[in-house]
C-alpha cells in the first residue's frame, strides 16, 4: 500500500492507489519543464495515461498565490503555508484520483522544493517537515542538478531574472544577479541535503536536453518495470469496457492524445472507484 | 561565492530573525485572545475590553479570525464553490493566521501594543480536529504562533448558543454548520452535532493550554468584570506597554 510521510488526510483513502508518482525536482532554470514536456508524449506513446501537475496550478490557491506575489508584503510563514495549501489541494483533487485511476503522475516539483524554499527563508526545519508529513511518498524523485556556475548563465540568457526566483525578498539591497546567485546557491545546498534524506536520484542536468532526456527515460523505465502497475490505456479500456461485478467510473475519458487530461474537480469524498489491475 | 565586492564561503544565511521557539510575554506588548463556539458572546466581551483598554490610554490593536487581506479572497472562493476539504480548510486558515501574525500581531507586540484577537489558534485546533484532521499535525502547523498572555474560553451550553444564534440571524452557513462532513442533511442538526464536537475539543484544551474559563451564561457585566480583573493583573508588570501620552 502506498504510504505518506507519517500523517494521513481524512479525505484521502490510501487503498487502491495504483499508478506511479514520479517527481521531477531541481532549482529554478534547471530544465524541469522541458523534460516533462518530453516525458509526457513519450509515456503516452507507450500507452500510459499521464497527468502532469506543478506548483500554483490548484484551482483553490493558485490565483491567490499569484496575486500575493505581485505585492511586496507576502511574509515567509504565510508564503510557506499558501504553497502548502496549493499542494494539498492538488494532492487531494488531482494526484490521488489520478493514481487511483492508474495514471502516471508527473509532477514538476513536489514538497521538497517547498521545503527548500521555506528553510532557505529561515523557517524551522522541524516545522517545515511536519506540514508535509501528509504528502504521499513518490515512486521516484529525479533531481535535475546543475552547479551554480552553469545555472546562472542558463537563466540569464534564456528568460532573465525574476524577483522571486532571485530571492529578492531575502537579499534586499543586492542587485538581481548577486541575489540570484546567493539564493540559488542556498537552495542548491538545501536540495543536496534533502537529496540524501529523501533518497533522490540525481540526474546531471548540464548536458543538452536530449541527453538529459535519454538518462531520464532509462530511469523512468526502471520505475515502471516490466510488470508495470501503472495502467496502460488499452488496459484501462478493457477495465472500463466491462469486467463484471465492479462499479467503475472514471472522471474523464482515458483516450491517448497530446492534450492534457483534465480531471476537473472531484467532489469530496472522492467518488472514483476503479478495478485495480495489480 | 561573490556578493558585490565581497567573497563568501558557502551560502549566505538570509538576514532574518527566526520566528520560532517563542515564550509567553517575551515581547513588551500583551496578547489577549477570546475563544468559544459561535453564540458564546466572546466578541461582545472582547469589544468591551477593547473600549476599556483604550479609555485607560493603552495602544490597542484588534485582529479577527479569517481577515487577512492577502488570503481572504482565496478562503471566500473555497467556501463559495465548496472546494475545501478538511485539510485545505485547515491550511488556508493557517495561512490567513500566518499573514496576520507576520504583518500585525508580532510587530505590534514588539512595539508594545495590547493586541486583542477574536479567535486564535485554538479555534483551528477545535474545528480542524472536529473535521477529522490529525490532532498533532494541526498543533504543529501553528508552531509559529505567539503564545497569548491570556486565552479566555467562553464556556456556554450548546442549546444556549443555538438559541442566541437563531434569534440573531436566519440560519447557519455551510462550513459553520459542518455541512461538509455529512453529519446531517438538516443545517440546524448538523450545526448541533458539529459544534458539539468542537466543544469537546475545547474542553480538552483547557488543561492542555491553560485556557482561562469564563462562564458565558452569567450576565455580561459580571463576565466583563472578571475579564478586566484578569487582564489588569497582567498589565501591572508590563512596564513597556505603550500608553498614549
Amino acid at each position: 500500500m502506498r504510504q505518506t510521510y507519517g500523517k494521513l488526510l481524512p479525505a484521502v483513502r490510501m487503498s487502491d492507489l495504483g499508478g506511479k508518482l514520479i517527481v521531477i525536482e531541481g532549482t529554478d532554470g534547471v530544465g524541469r519543464t522541458t523534460q516533462i514536456n518530453l516525458l509526457r508524449p513519450w509515456l503516452e506513446e507507450l500507452g500510459h495515461a499521464v497527468l502532469d501537475t506543478g506548483m500554483t496550478r490548484s484551482p483553490l490557491a493558485g490565483d491567490g498565490i499569484r496575486r500575493a506575489k505581485e505585492g511586496n508584503n507576502l511574509g515567509r510563514v504565510t508564503q510557506t503555508l499558501f504553497y502548502a495549501t496549493d499542494f494539498v489541494d492538488r494532492l487531494e483533487n488531482e494526484i490521488v484520483p489520478a493514481l487511483r485511476a492508474g495514471f502516471i503522475v508527473l509532477t514538476d516539483r513536489y514538497v521538497y522544493s517547498l521545503m527548500a524554499r521555506a528553510m532557505v527563508r529561515g523557517m524551522d526545519p522541524e516545522w517545515v517537515r511536519s506540514i508535509f508529513r501528509v504528502a504521499l511518498k513518490p515512486d521516484a524523485v529525479f533531481y535535475l542538478r546543475l552547479g551554480i556556475e552553469k545555472l546562472v548563465p542558463r537563466v540569464v540568457f534564456s528568460r532573465g531574472f525574476d524577483y522571486w526566483e532571485s530571492g529578492m525578498d531575502l537579499y534586499p539591497g543586492y542587485d538581481m544577479y548577486d541575489s540570484f546567485r546567493a539564493y540559488q546557491a542556498a537552495l542548491l545546498a538545501e536540495f543536496d541535503r534533502l537529496s540524501e534524506e529523501f533518497k533522490f536520484e540525481t540526474v546531471d542536468a548540464s548536458g543538452e536536453p536530449k541527453k538529459v532526456f535519454a538518462q531520464l527515460k532509462v530511469k523512468v523505465q526502471r520505475v515502471l518495470g516490466t510488470d508495470s502497475s501503472a495502467v496502460s490505456v488499452p488496459m484501462l479500456k478493457a477495465a472500463v469496457g466491462g469486467r463484471s461485478g465492479r462499479e467503475i467510473s472514471l472522471p474523464c475519458a482515458a483516450e491517448p492524445g497530446p492534450e492534457a487530461v483534465d480531471f476537473g474537480r472531484v467532489e469530496w469524498p472522492v467518488a472514483v472507484a476503479i478495478a485495480h489491475t495489480n | 561565492m561573490r556578493i558585490g565586492p565581497f567573497e563568501f564561503v558557502g551560502p549566505i544565511p538570509p538576514a532574518v530573525s527566526k520566528p520560532w521557539k517563542r515564550s509567553r510575554d517575551q515581547f513588551p506588548g500583551r496578547l489577549f485572545v477570546v475563544e468559544g463556539i459561535d453564540g458564546s458572546g466572546k466578541s461582545t466581551q472582547l469589544s468591551l475590553l477593547h473600549k476599556w483598554l483604550e479609555a485607560k490610554g493603552y495602544g490597542v490593536v484588534f485582529s479577527e479570525w479569517n481577515s487577512s487581506p492577502l488570503v481572504k479572497d482565496t478562503t471566500k472562493l473555497g467556501k463559495k464553490k465548496k472546494l475545501l476539504t478538511p485539510a485545505t480548510f485547515s491550511l488556508i486558515h493557517a495561512t490567513d493566521f500566518a499573514d496576520r501574525t507576520e504583518r500585525s500581531i508580532l510587530p505590534l507586540l514588539k512595539a508594545g501594543a495590547a493586541v486583542l484577537c477574536d479567535r486564535y489558534m485554538y479555534t483551528a485546533f477545535a474545528r480542524d480536529v472536529a473535521r477529522g484532521m490529525d490532532r498533532e499535525w494541526v498543533r504543529d502547523l501553528y508552531g509559529f504562533a505567539v503564545p497569548p498572555t491570556v486565552a479566555f474560553y467562553f464556556r456556554v451550553p450548546l442549546e444556549t448558543a443555538i438559541e442566541r444564534l437563531l434569534d440573531a440571524r436566519d440560519g447557519f452557513k455551510f462550513y459553520e454548520a459542518g455541512m461538509d462532513l455529512d453529519l446531517s442533511g438538516d443545517p440546524e442538526e448538523s450545526f448541533r452535532l458539529f459544534q458539539g464536537r468542537i466543544i469537546n475539543e475545547y474542553e480538552k484544551m483547557i488543561p492542555e493550554f491553560g485556557l482561562t474559563v469564563i462562564d458565558a451564561t452569567l450576565p455580561i457585566e459580571v463576565q466583563q468584570a472578571r475579564v478586566r480583573q484578569i487582564v489588569t493583573s497582567h498589565l501591572a508588570n508590563a512596564t513597556e506597554l505603550r500608553v498614549q501620552p
